[in-house]
């Protein structure tokens, strides 16, 4: 299991992926606002989004989990 | 009548100032998953290259009748290595002796690494773990006398030493007091994610004083330490560390009064990514991937980050330009869209005398919102750190070429310009006091409240003030040096560098301004 955590802290703006989508290497998971600007994420590896712990308009922190990926 | 038995008293000592801290005290150190500090050198070095100062340094044991029975070695080992066929001086504490609190043997080895360095003007690298004086004293039992008023200032060598040559060290354990003290005044530093901490004072000491129950990794393990800028980089354990320092070294000259080593460089000075065309969005609000840039204008694999944990809206590090050492700096976008925040301007600016220091030009490429605003953000002193970045900026002797590639506002963007620096821009630089979204909101308030749609003349303000804000007019007015095809960077940057090469031999020796930690 491949864990996403956040970069920064901000808002989540777009959630692009759920639980069961195939999602390949470098696809964008999700999009956080941080100082007016789009952050995407993309996807470290290929396989399938096994669980988000993040929803749009969320408000973030730095280190939180966002998602995790199976291979 | 011959000197064999003094030789061979020579033999007996050497070996045993080999044991170390004897067996059980390795195989204690091994259990845990660290090096001995000889292993450690072994590893660094070039096999076999090791001259060691001081191997008969240490404290005697002789019996009643005055034989010797045993010697503790000095509990820090020092001496000359090469690195890539390149001397360098090398130390470090002894941790299977005292815990690499200094003996009084090991304390004299230790402050003599900097003194060493500095006289035979060669780089230094020194391996920590160990902590700091004990209460009792650096010769256990006994009596010991505190230095005399005359005794030199202790740490003049550590700072002659940073202006001097480089000084490269590694947290491989816990390192606490002197040496970490020690550990942090160099110009690159790393720590061991699975065996190091830093303590300015360990638990018992913090308990102690504060009441505060902490452990040792809670206290200053990597996580602490890689986010607030006492070290430079982690890495994941001791010999990946090691490997850190030596890619450090290999970008550095011997010293100040040298250039850094040319390399061979097989990455053609033309290449031209096509990559870079549409790496920055057009849509203004879209963060991008500045490493990505970074990595594809310099030679191939030769980006270098330092500090990539701390200071995060800025990166730092040492790449090459046709196989010569550049420094190289740049916003990412992604981390507080890129603003300069306090902690990012003081890295700012130690990068900055890193290459003063050391005649490095410097490759800046801009994406600067301005300074990071907020509640917060004042708290942290962010105008005067920042502005101490400005000011450094200001005072570089070396050359520099800025590369506008998107953001350049307010007096932070000050910061990355050179003086008399050469300028570039790519035709998504946009430039000005400030970027227009914040800037219209406030200068036209009341004609936006005033708009039957307040948004959409908002939107309508920003877009025409964007469009000013447009490289053309700044090349037309030569407020550039160029305007260019982003996948023409690296061939710009080569050229930029070849031209220069004339006046890199008079920036050598000291500088008015070297690096502090």
């Amino acid at each position: 299991m491949t864990k996403v955590e956040l970069e920064t802290g901000g808002s989540v703006w777009k959630m692009l992926v759920k639980p069961g989508d195939q999602v390949a290497q470098g696809d964008t998971l999700f999009i956080l606002e941080v100082m007016k600007m789009e952050v995407p994420y993309p996807a470290p590896i290929s396989g399938e989004v096994a669980a988000t712990y993040i929803a749009e308009g969320d408000a973030v922190e730095e280190d939180q989990l966002a998602l995790e990926i199976a291979p | 009548m011959t000197w064999k038995a003094e030789t061979d008293e020579i033999a007996r000592r050497r070996k045993l100032a080999l044991n170390q801290g004897g067996t059980e005290a390795i195989a204690k150190q091994h259990s845990q998953n660290r090096l001995t500090i000889r292993e450690r050198i072994e590893k660094l070095i070039d096999p076999g290259s090791l001259e060691e100062v001081g191997p008969a340094a240490g404290t005697p044991h002789y019996d009643d009748n005055g034989v010797l029975t045993g010697l503790d070695p000095a509990n820090f080992v020092l001496g000359f290595a090469k690195v890539e066929g390149r001397r360098i001086i090398v130390g470090g504490e002894d941790f299977t002796l005292r815990g690499g609190s200094p003996s009084a043997a090991g304390l004299r080895k230790s402050v003599y690494a900097e003194e060493l360095a500095v006289q035979y003007r060669l780089p230094l690298v020194r391996l920590h773990e160990g902590s700091g004086g004990s209460v009792g004293g650096t010769g256990g039992a006994g009596p010991s006398l505190p230095g005399p008023v005359n005794a030199p200032a202790r740490f003049r060598s550590v700072a002659q030493a940073m202006a001097t040559v480089p000084v490269a060290s590694a947290a491989l354990g816990a390192v606490a007091g002197l040496p970490a003290g020690r550990l942090v005044s160099s110009h690159f530093s790393v720590m061991s994610k699975s065996t190091a901490q830093i303590l300015t004072a360990g638990p018992a000491v913090v308990e102690r004083a504060m009441g505060e129950k902490k452990s040792k990794d809670e206290l200053g393990g990597w996580k602490v330490h890689t986010k607030n800028g006492t070290v430079d980089n982690g890495a994941e354990d001791e010999a990946a560390c090691i490997a850190e320092i030596r890619r450090f070294l290999s970008y550095m000259p011997d010293n100040i009064y040298q250039l850094a080593p040319v390399l061979p460089c097989d990455d053609p000075v033309d290449r031209c990514d096509e990559h870079l065309l549409e790496v920055v969005p057009r849509n203004r609000r879209q963060a991008f991937d500045m490493r990505s840039i970074i990595t594809s204008v310099v030679d191939r694999d030769s980006f270098f980050e330092m500090g990539r944990g701390y200071g995060r809206s800025q990166i730092t590090g040492l790449a090459r330009l046709n196989g010569q050492t550049v420094g190289v700096w740049a916003n990412d976008g992604r981390f507080l869209a890129g603003s300069m925040t306090a902690d990012g301007a003081h890295k700012a600016r130690r990068f900055m005398e890193l290459c003063e220091t050391f005649s490095f030009p410097i490759v800046s490429l801009v994406d600067e919102p301005g300074f990071m605003i907020g509640s917060q953000a004042e708290r942290d002193a962010t105008i005067r750190h920042g502005a101490s970045a400005v000011l450094t900026a200001a005072l570089t002797t070396v050359p520099w070429v800025s590369v506008m590639i998107r953001r350049s506002f307010g007096v932070a963007q000050a910061a990355h310009y050179g003086p008399d620096g050469y300028v570039i821009a790519w035709p998504s630089a946009e430039s000005g006091p400030l970027p227009v979204e914040g800037g219209v909101a406030v200068a036209f308030r009341r004609e936006i409240a005033a708009a039957p749609d307040p948004d959409a003349r908002r939107r309508e303000l920003e877009e025409q003030l964007a469009a000013k804000q447009s490289p053309f007019p700044r090349a037309e007015a030569l407020g550039v040096h160029d305007l260019i095809d982003p996948r023409q960077t690296r061939p710009e940057l080569c050229r930029w560098l070849d031209r220069v090469q004339p006046l890199l031999p008079s920036l050598l020796g000291p500088t008015t301004f070297s690096i502090r930690p």
